[in-house]
């Protein structure tokens, strides 16, 4: 009998999203030492992250780099940040640049597969897979609501994406509570991103 | 894509299917536990989250609230049933703990819904907790048990519970009680209000015997179990059991250590006489016990 061996459609499955995961997220570099993660949002040079992966570095971060999946590097510029929301955008001269695909995040239920890509650690591109522990409740309640997960982060996770098994990213991971993951959900980066960057 | 798509999707579900049936348990001081709606009106948590006898609350999580009484609790097992007024036509779909294997997708679900996910990490044959309860079947997973998670079920990838999962039988592991053991329990617990577990009130260390009583030991073995301390009134005073007598058998099975002791009189109730064959002095000598039940620790 022969036997044909290949990968269960789930492994590949995996690596087409994780792969496509990867390109969307940046490593980002502070006065030349990396600080934490970023994500693609607009193909035209608009970046993500927490305001605390920049915090203190002022409107214009000396060397403040945004290194790509590829290895290329440009200089960023701080576009608008909230401490707050912990959110902030950055801005680098490029264009067609592997812009993430964005989620809704009211939509994600507990139980649902998630991912992460992030730079832990100095590690390029490390994954972590788990699923949505508790949805972040709807509607305007006071103060930002995040997207619990059950998934295994590191510092340098900081501003990297956490996607829905689709790869569309639904948030932005942001903490680390306990065990949990904590990010903030796509539809409140979507608002703070159109309200905040420039056209 | 599809793949992992419909995993994830099927996760999303199992755990939206298993949540119908999960009640947020208010029985202690802060933090509230989980219960599972076993059968109409039937709820069942970990014992140990129960921290009140009386003004105990279940509620749901559309907001549903119903006041509970406790039926009974069994600390052997960590396992403790409830009676809610609201008889709740959604109840667990209660699986085979049996069907599960090393490896299989499980899912934890706590109220809120809130949910963590793991795999199985070994399967075993029946054990007996550090609280003499007998578990049918050893399940440890390898997930998270959240704050609050204790009395939540245990899925598998369909949906259907597995298990009852709590932090309260076990520091160290992740366990879950199978299903088959807490319907057990629950049968028991409604039917008398208790699980009876026969106690004997000694306090026992292991001793090699001298070889020329060794010989005359049941199974001419040479361990037995010295007697260190006798519970004032205690089955074991009653009888007559001293100080330094060394028990060898229990209804003719040898006595090696705890263990034996443990599973010799667990499976027998309260009130049932057992033949406990022992040495006094070098000579030996069988004396009759009556198993009482143990005395409820206090909280």
């Amino acid at each position: 009998m022969e036997v044909v061996e290949r990968p269960h459609p789930l492994t590949s499955d995996l690596a087409d999203v994780v792969g496509r995961l990867r390109e969307n997220t940046v490593e980002l570099r502070t006065r030349g030492r990396a600080s934490g993660s970023g994500v693609i949002w607009r193909s035209d040079g608009l970046i993500v992250t927490n305001a605390h992966v920049v915090a203190g570095a002022g409107p214009a971060p000396p060397g403040a780099q945004v290194v790509l999946a590829d290895g290329c590097r440009f200089p960023a510029a701080l576009v608008a940040w909230d401490r707050e929301l912990d959110l902030a955008l950055l801005r680098v001269e490029a264009c067609d640049l592997p812009a993430a695909l964005v989620g809704d995040s009211d939509r994600l239920r507990a139980g649902e597969l998630v991912l992460a890509v992030g730079h832990p650690f100095g590690l390029v591109g490390a994954v972590v897979s788990g699923i949505v522990h508790a949805a972040p409740a709807r509607g305007h309640h006071a103060g930002p609501q995040w997207i619990q997960a059950d998934l295994r982060l590191a510092p340098g996770n900081s501003g990297g994406p956490m996607a829905d098994a689709a790869g569309r990213v639904v948030g932005v991971n942001a903490m680390i509570a306990g065990r949990l993951a904590l990010a903030v959900p796509s539809r409140v980066v979507q608002t703070f991103a159109m309200r905040r960057a420039p056209r | 894509m599809q793949t992992l798509l419909s995993l994830s999707n099927d996760l999303a579900a199992a755990v939206e299917r298993a949540a119908r049936a999960v009640v947020t348990v208010h029985a202690r001081p802060r933090l509230p536990s989980t219960g599972v709606l076993w059968r109409p009106g039937i709820v069942v948590t970990a014992e140990h989250t129960v921290r009140v006898d009386e003004e105990i609350r279940v509620t749901w999580s559309d907001g549903r609230a119903a006041p509970a009484t406790l039926v009974g609790r069994d600390p052997g097992t960590d396992l403790a049933v409830l009676r809610i007024g609201e008889s709740d036509p959604t109840t667990a779909e209660i699986g085979d703990s049996a069907e599960l294997k090393v490896g299989h997708l499980v899912l934890a679900v706590g109220y809120g819904p809130r949910a963590s996910w793991g795999v199985v990490s070994a399967v075993g044959g029946a054990w007996r907790t550090g609280r003499g309860g007998e578990v049918d079947r050893l399940l440890r997973v390898d997930l998270v048990l959240y704050p609050g998670f204790s009395g939540g079920p245990l899925v598998d990838a369909s949906g259907k519970v597995a298990g009852l999962v709590t932090s309260g039988l076990s520091r160290q592991l992740e366990l879950a009680v199978p299903t088959a053991t807490v319907t057990r329990v629950v049968d028991e617990l409604l039917a008398t209000g208790r699980v009876s577990r026969g106690y004997l009130g000694v306090g026992l260390q292991p001793v090699a015997l001298p070889e020329a009583l060794g010989r005359l030991a049941p199974g001419a073995d040479a361990r037995g179990l010295i007697v260190v301390g006798v519970v004032a009134d205690g089955p074991a005073a009653r009888a007559g059991l001293m100080l330094g007598d060394v028990l060898v058998a229990l209804e003719g099975t040898p006595l090696h250590d705890l263990g034996d002791v443990q599973a010799a009189i667990a499976g027998r109730r309260a009130g049932t006489a057992v033949t406990v064959s022992l040495f006094r002095a070098g000579t030996p000598l069988d004396v009759a016990v009556t198993l009482a039940e143990r005395p409820s620790r206090r909280r």
